[in-house]
């Protein structure tokens, strides 16, 4: 009992971040019909960001850490967002609806950055204090009060998202983007601004991801890159451009993750993972929740 | 601009040149280079032979790998001969790629591609943690044998020019036509009676088929091969090739293959600028240069010359 409640918690503080990380991918590809192959550098951006903050603020102008953390976490959704708009204002706005060239863009825009984060940042891992020590038990099952409050923190995120998209005037001319760009147009939606508002909303969602993980795990320049494969079984599984299949795609991968991990070995749990896309694929091509193709 | 008949020769001329300098010329490092031009403009090209039905296969760079892995099971722990060896690699290729197709081309566009990513990343996975297959260190030992050590590059480079005439040929068939009507609207050929479904799975056998004998020439070329010769980066670059050089033409992805591979060797020992460069160079042609050399000789041909950014 206590270890399925420790397998539980486990599901739920990565599936938080999975699912955080692949809101963002579904949102861009929703607006932009676009697969962002960058978007893991915004992750490892954020991270990087809040590493290298914390360090300098913590050890060199001895700052209270949990400030130093909020200062850092502002740092880095600010970082991300300037190089979301460049890379969007220079880039992606000319490959809008383009599969082929935005996946070429994105790729390229990954060598840049990851290359020009290993010449900024070095190869070397590094982690950062703790920001709230201490640990916690649940039924039974122990997990330090940081995990916890990163679970928190996600969720509130993730609903947060989920306010702006359903019941907000901006929410509506994302969902009418996504559902007919012509027809929103018609309507009066200036497409290309709500294209880059959904592209920084995407960005920032994936630097929440990377700035809450960078507190539990090294942080390296290629963090973001082991997300990517995941966050792309997870959008097949919910369907792409589906707000409500990224969560429990998220929720579902990460649940694989933890007690396959545990009961067979991690290898298997990814191999599983990919079995049960195929027999998707066969069932229901669109993923769980979203839209047939024309 | 090249699809006259003119230029196929020149094209022949340059491959039986590249066989005749593997055959005579004393200097390994320069054979070896030039084998690995041909190899990435295999790569490259079979790409761009699923692009004709419109769909991006990451998958290339698996099929790639599970040639090189059919052959150095087949010549290392089976001990078959060399050629057959070689043989394996195109038939196992093929077989899975059927499998794989039927499976995922009943999708299309950016599920087909994230699901020919997904599948490279966990092939290469499954190599990783088989200790028949070497594990993480990967596989050994694939020599040619002995009598034909010194016509090993010929014999290699003439099959690797082989496939992409081999491909040049299927793409100017009546069933290239066919595949470029897929891409171009699906409903009209299925509504003549064509089975679209198949023919997608048929175009993606031919080009893992070619791919995978890429592969298991390259397992003998290298002579050893691991888990991470095969990531989904191999495929990138060879969308890379195919973009730069344009893909108007299969010459596009040769020309490509060429240019950056050499390149590459120039800057190898640049370290993370290496990334850096091909992210540039990706970026800008993508963006200033849209239709690739091919592109950019053709607009010249025809007097419209203009450096236009974006699309």
């Amino acid at each position: 009992m206590e270890l399925q409640v420790q397998l539980l918690m486990n599901t739920l503080q990565i599936g938080s971040v999975y699912v955080l990380f692949a809101l963002g991918l579904t949102l861009i590809f929703g607006v932009m019909k676009i697969v962002n192959f960058a978007h893991g550098t915004f992750f490892t951006a954020a991270a990087l960001v809040v590493s290298s903050v914390m360090i300098w603020s913590v050890d060199t102008l001895g700052m209270p850490i949990w400030f130093s953390y909020l200062i850092a976490f502002v740092l880095a959704l600010l970082v991300v967002c300037i190089i979301g708009f460049v890379v969007y204002v220079f880039g992606f706005q000319y490959v809008l609806k383009d599969l082929n060239g935005s996946f070429i863009l994105s790729i390229g825009l990954l060598l840049l950055l990851n290359g020009t984060y290993l010449i900024l940042y070095g190869g070397v891992p590094r982690s950062i204090p703790a920001v709230i020590p201490g640990n916690i038990t649940i039924l039974g099952a122990s997990l330090t009060i940081q995990r916890l409050v990163l679970m928190i923190v996600a969720t509130i995120i993730t609903l947060g998202l989920y306010i702006l998209v359903h019941r907000t005037k901006l929410g509506l001319s994302l969902r009418a983007v996504a559902e007919d760009q012509e027809a929103a147009m018609l309507q009066g939606i200036p497409y290309r601004r709500v294209a880059l508002y959904g592209f920084l909303i995407g960005a920032t969602l994936a630097a929440c991801a990377g700035a809450l993980m960078a507190t539990v795990t090294p942080v390296t320049t290629v963090i973001g890159d082991d997300f990517l494969v995941k966050a792309f079984i997870i959008i097949i599984i919910g369907g792409l451009g589906s707000v409500l299949g990224a969560i429990l795609g998220g929720l579902l991968i990460a649940l694989i993750e933890s007690f396959g991990g545990y009961y067979f070995d991690p290898s298997t749990a990814t191999l599983v993972m990919f079995v049960l896309v195929v027999v998707l694929l066969i069932v229901r091509p669109q993923g769980i929740l979203g839209h047939a193709e024309k | 601009m090249l699809k006259s008949n003119p230029g196929l020769a020149l094209c022949i001329l340059i491959a039986l040149a590249a066989v005749c300098f593997a055959l005579f010329s004393g200097e390994p490092y320069y054979v070896q280079v030039v084998i690995w031009v041909f190899a990435n403009a295999v790569l490259a090209v079979t790409l761009r032979f699923v692009l004709l039905i419109g769909e991006l296969n990451i998958a290339t760079a698996a099929f790639f790998g599970i040639g090189a892995y059919t052959t150095a099971v087949a010549s290392t722990i089976l001990d078959w001969s060399f050629f057959a060896s070689l043989l394996a690699a195109p038939i196992i290729a093929g077989l899975i790629s059927a499998l794989f197709g039927w499976v995922t081309l009943r999708t299309k566009g950016p599920y087909f591609l994230l699901i020919s990513f997904a599948f490279t990343e966990i092939v290469r996975l499954l190599y990783t943690k088989s200790d028949v297959l070497g594990g993480n260190s990967g596989m050994i030992g694939m020599f040619p044998p002995m009598e034909l050590d010194a016509y090993f590059p010929a014999i290699a480079i003439t099959l690797l020019a082989a496939i992409m005439f081999g491909l040049y040929a299927a793409e100017r068939s009546n069933l290239g036509r066919v595949f470029k009507a897929i891409k171009n609207n699906e409903d009209i050929p299925r509504s003549v009676g064509l089975n679209v479904i198949g023919l997608k799975i048929l175009c993606l056998v031919i080009a893992s088929t070619a791919v995978g004998l890429a592969g298991g020439v390259n397992a003998y070329t290298n002579s050893v091969i691991a888990p991470a010769d095969f990531t989904y980066f191999v495929a990138v670059l060879a969308l890379a090739y195919v973009k730069i050089g344009g893909e108007g033409h299969i010459i596009g992805p040769i020309i490509g293959a060429t240019i950056l591979t050499l390149a590459g060797q120039l800057l190898h020992s640049f370290g993370p600028y290496e990334n850096i460069f091909y992210g540039i160079i990706i970026i800008g042609v993508l963006l200033l240069v849209p239709g690739g050399i091919v592109g950019l000789g053709e607009r010249f041909k025809a007097g419209t010359f203009i450096g236009r950014a974006g699309r």
